[in-house]
């Protein structure tokens, strides 16, 4: 709660301040749209085709790597925590995070190997 | 908790937000004399003193301006995306320690808005949903450049938080402590006599990946190729404009203070001075409010000299190719990080301890 209670403070703070820069620039600005001002700016020229066009499907294998990799960078995140305290008893986290380590590199070495990175 | 408590913790959140926010003015001044330094010209110098006012009239002049939604955009979205930027950079700051604690009103307040146990897994998390504003504005936007940009950003975002990440571990495993506040109570003193006990000195590799990817993560040069602006006009902001605009570049500093300070808590000694530790400090002042505005300062004088070091960087280095800096994240950074935790695993277990 002592914790907690700040941070919803916080939050709501932040959202008057983007209602009021929402609410600051309506009565400010000026307000008139032009046809052109409402147009896509592509430098100048009208758009060709719509805007959402098809991109390189590595955007996409990027995403599910980092999903992996991020899973994976989450488990080490209690493992680092009891590490310092578990040496007093012995290697057997060491052991552990070799053997983890092992299979992530694994993992990443086979994804650097399919050059999926590679962008053109 | 009392009514006193209350107002205080709303307080502390109105006046560390406000003077984080403080960042954005006078980051776009040094930035701008800055980059006029290194390209030999003088730089803003029109309104008020050497120019200093000039990012007041900066500002002036994208409230009074027009603001338009172009047509075919996805209204919602395009108008919520920057603020979707705008309100994670505002939250994370919650768990930055600034300094210790001050006696006011008869209570000692820490001057840390929350004083989180897993403070550090809260910033990595609410800094990277920044990144769901990036991809909302380029993907509402009806626009090409947008979109390619926010794409473009999100895969570069969330390849360096894997290094942000890993170099974290290595700390957390040195501190053994998910808070900020912790770790840097853990860096008073000196390391063997002549260092100061600070974080860099435990993981030096672990720092210089945190620096590279914060670098990433804030979208500055050398790795700003969402907006860059010779291929893809401006990128995710290319059809923002008046405040909408301004919003996105708040967001970009706010972040931009946080990351350094970040790296000042737990690298750096947060508010400790070098070689002094803070009981000395207190008995040479005799109070404990003094004692805090010194701790303050010390903290913002580690925050400017990362944030300065950002801004010179901007100015020097060229832009990376996207591919360059997709292979430096998973080619790179991010086995260099495995390794840190790795080396640093074995070191601690043969050295004992830290």
């Amino acid at each position: 709660m002592e914790t907690l209670l700040p941070l919803a403070i916080l939050l709501i703070v932040s959202l008057l301040l983007c209602a009021s820069i929402l609410i600051v620039t309506q009565l400010l600005g000026p307000k008139n749209p032009v046809p052109s001002r409402l147009e896509s700016y592509e430098c100048g020229i009208k758009p060709e085709s719509g805007p959402h066009v098809p991109f390189k499907s590595s955007f996409y294998l990027i995403a599910v790597l980092f999903l992996l990799f991020d899973v994976e960078a989450a488990f080490f995140l209690p493992w680092a925590l009891v590490y310092k305290e578990s040496l007093a008893e012995g290697p057997a986290l060491l052991w552990a995070l070799l053997v983890y380590l092992g299979l992530m590199a694994v993992g990443l070495f086979y994804i650097l190997q399919k050059k999926i990175l590679r962008l053109n | 908790m009392t009514v006193l408590d209350f107002i205080i913790a709303g307080l502390k959140a109105i006046v560390i937000l406000v003077a984080v926010i403080q960042v954005v003015p006078v980051m776009i001044y040094v930035e701008r004399k800055v980059a006029a330094l290194i390209q030999d010209r003088p730089g803003p110098n029109r309104v008020g003193p050497f120019g200093l006012l000039q990012p007041v009239a900066d500002a002036l002049k994208f409230l009074l301006k027009e603001d338009p939604i172009p047509l075919y955009t996805h209204r919602l979205l395009y108008t919520l995306a920057p603020f979707l930027s705008l309100i994670p950079a505002c939250l994370v700051i919650a768990a930055l320690p600034i300094a210790d604690k001050a006696i006011l009103f008869g209570k000692e307040i820490t001057i840390q808005i929350s004083d989180l146990d897993v403070s550090l897994i809260y910033v990595l998390a609410i800094g990277s949903l920044g990144v769901y504003g990036i991809l909302f504005g380029g993907w509402a936007s009806n626009n090409k450049y947008s979109l390619i940009g926010a794409l473009r950003s999100a895969s570069q975002m969330v390849s360096y938080e894997l290094p942000l990440g890993l170099a974290a571990v290595g700390a957390v495993m040195v501190f053994g402590t998910f808070s900020l506040r912790e770790m840097v109570l853990q860096q008073e003193g000196t390391l063997l006599g002549v260092l100061p006990n600070w974080g860099i000195f435990y993981q030096p590799i672990g720092f210089l990946i945190f620096l590279v990817a914060s670098f990433a993560e804030t979208n500055r040069l050398p790795f700003d190729l969402p907006e860059s602006e010779a291929e893809l006009v401006a990128g995710f902001h290319t059809e923002y404009g008046s405040m909408k605009f301004a919003t996105f570049f708040m967001a970009e500093y706010m972040n931009l203070a946080t990351m350094s300070g970040l790296m000042t808590v737990i690298y750096f000694g947060g508010w400790h001075l070098p070689w002094v530790t803070d009981a000395q400090l207190l008995e040479l002042l005799g109070s404990q409010n003094l004692l805090c505005l010194i701790q303050v300062g010390t903290y913002i004088f580690k925050v400017s000299v990362f944030m300065f070091l950002y801004v010179l960087i901007r100015w020097t280095l060229p832009r990376f190719r996207f591919d360059q800096l997709l292979t430096l994240s998973w080619g790179s950074l991010i086995p260099i990080g495995l390794l840190n935790i790795v080396v640093s695993a074995i070191l601690m277990y043969v050295l004992g301890g830290k």
